[in-house]
């Protein structure tokens, strides 16, 4: 049988709502506790603590950049967000700017918060996931002046895939990628020029 | 001086779970006889009742009926977790409470009902802990088609592979199917150590029977070493299925012992049966204090109060609404069940948020070899 994701347990989890004091708070908080996460409510700022809390839940209708301890999209957890009125300018607010990764309607009814902690948690979680993987692609492409002056200072008699095969084999040998390999390469390179040329002084 | 207060009957007297479904609505209506008949009681219910005909999409409508014709905002009623979800719509627009007496599958806390029968750490998570270290931990699942069997197998997928064994086969047959013979053949093929059963009513019966006809072809699927276990099977449907029952398991908050019936009082047959005459017991003893309570005030009513039911004691926590319950593990005895174990007094957990795999399965999964 494939192996499928799981569903988390949520159990001991920690939550911050962000939301003036309103039934909206109470109804979440219930449901919350039912699942069997901890709850703090605040407003109007984030206290130092939310930095170790799990989820982050924001009032969208009065909510502002500077109640958050992070830059704007830079939040540390998953964050959902309270939207009452839907103005397309709070929308974008907390979607474009906040990076909501899930979102429930106000009034707040008998269900939805359950959903609305794996959806956030799972979108997070990609998100974050593909935000790694990006940054070491882009690590990667970055290097390819690197692979090519490698290349060049392996590559004798004009022979540019015997450097290249030569490189791959150091990198096998050293057990590290072909961008590490080559980057020692053109250390190890540039210091014998610098060494000649200190000769040469 | 007795106050009347109208409260609803939302069960099914005909359709393929017609026996779960009556047996509820025995439990309600002996209840609501018995307070009825109590001198000293603060309240006469009168039943207004509406039967859904065991078809789903006419529970929502008996349940609107009910709140829209009657005064009645509390309805005890629904067998399927199906029929529930259908009628939480009318409950939460028109304000009414639902009393819902049958095992369900958990993950729910609406404040609109109140969970009276078991959740899964009350049923399937106990019921696991006792299967696995005596037959094994490799599981064939069967379900009915609809949200019960998806997620009880669902959380039996996760149980099954924290005890380190692997799900031999998952089937699910449409509500009412009785043919049989593909599941059986798969079982017989994947010679699991253990079925459970989540099909309901006629599929439920079919199976048990062509399951006993396994066991007699081949020693393997007696009920010695591979058990079918349920965790909704009591005695209300025995009668259906007979000699093949016997020696399979099955987990619930209570069991019948005749030995209990004193004179002239009879204990509920089976533990739907409990829990609706639970339902109604508690409901009278909380309008006792305030017949016009609504569904908003529920929770401060059940702070700190205990009940007496027929699973014991029964306190029922305001912030879920789910009952406090023993677990009982029953194996199928002519037409009743002999306990094999029973804990008293299990806090429901319906989102599974205290499941620690370590104390379920005592075995841990992997050992570190020195």
């Amino acid at each position: 049988m494939s192996k499928t994701a799981r569903i988390p347990n949520l159990g001991g989890a920690c939550a911050f709502v962000l939301h003036r004091p309103h039934p909206t708070v109470q109804t979440i908080t219930r449901q919350l506790s039912a699942i069997g996460l901890r709850v703090t409510d605040c407003w109007p700022e984030l206290p130092p603590a939310v930095l170790s809390a799990d989820f982050v839940f924001f009032d969208v209708d009065l909510g502002f950049d500077e109640q958050f301890p992070w830059r704007p999209g830079e939040a540390p957890m998953p964050l959902i967000a309270l939207v009452g009125s839907e103005a397309p300018g709070r929308i974008e607010w907390a979607l474009f700017s906040h990076k909501a990764d899930a979102h429930l309607m106000k009034p707040v009814g008998n269900s939805g918060v359950y959903s609305s902690l794996l959806i956030a948690r799972q979108s997070f979680e990609e998100r974050k996931r593909l935000a790694a993987e990006i940054a070491a692609l882009e690590a990667r492409v970055a290097e390819r002046q690197t692979i090519v002056r490698a290349v060049a200072a392996l590559t004798r008699d004009g022979e540019h895939e015997r450097g290249y095969a030569q490189l791959r084999s150091l990198a096998m040998g050293w057990q590290i990628s072909v961008e590490e390999a080559a980057r020692r390469v053109v250390a190890m390179a540039d210091g014998k020029d610098s060494d000649e040329q200190s000769r040469r002084a | 001086m007795k106050r009347r207060v109208e409260i609803g009957i939302l069960f099914s007297r005909s359709g393929n779970y017609r026996l779960v479904s009556e047996a509820c609505r025995t439990g309600a209506l002996t209840a609501i006889a018995d307070i009825n008949a109590d001198p000293e009681g603060r309240v006469e219910f009168v039943p207004v009742e509406r039967d859904p005909g065991g078809n789903a999409d006419r529970y929502a409508a008996g349940c609107a009926e009910i709140l829209r014709d009657s005064s009645a905002r509390h309805i005890v009623g629904c067998v399927t977790s199906w029929s529930r979800k259908e009628a939480i719509p009318m409950l939460e627009r028109d304000g009414g409470t639902l009393w819902y007496a049958c095992p369900y599958e958990g993950f729910e806390a609406n404040d609109h009902v109140v969970y009276m029968h078991a959740c899964p750490n009350q049923q399937l998570v106990p019921l696991f802990a006792h299967v696995v270290p005596r037959f094994g931990v490799n599981g064939f699942l069967l379900g009915s088609n609809y949200i019960w069997g998806w997620e009880t197998n669902r959380v039996a997928r996760d149980l099954i592979a924290d005890a380190g064994g692997e799900v031999r086969g998952e089937r699910y047959l449409p509500l009412g199917e009785t043919d049989v013979s593909r599941l059986i053949e798969e079982i017989r093929a994947t010679r699991p150590d253990f079925v459970l059963n989540n099909l309901i009513g006629l599929s439920s019966y079919a199976f048990l029977k062509a399951y006993a006809e396994l066991g007699r072809e081949d020693a393997h699927f007696l009920p010695q070493r591979c058990p079918v276990v349920s965790c909704n099977l009591t005695e209300c449907e025995l009668p259906a299925i007979g000699e093949a029952g016997r020696g399979h398991l099955s987990a619930g908050p209570y069991f019948h012992d005749p030995a209990a019936d004193g004179a002239g009082k009879h204990m509920p047959a089976s533990s739907f049966e409990a829990s609706a005459y639970a339902s109604v017991r508690v409901l009278a003893d909380i309008l006792a204090g305030d017949p016009d309570m609504r569904w908003s005030e529920l929770p401060s009513a059940f702070a700190g109060r205990t009940f007496a039911t027929p699973f014991g004691a029964t306190t029922i926590d305001p912030q879920t609404q789910h009952a406090t319950l023993p677990v009982v593990i029953g194996e199928i005895d002519g037409m009743g069940f002999r306990t094999i174990s029973r804990q008293e007094a299990v806090a429901p957990d319906p989102y599974l948020s205290r499941y620690d795999r370590a104390r379920v399965f005592a075995q841990p999964r992997l050992r570190v070899v020195p």
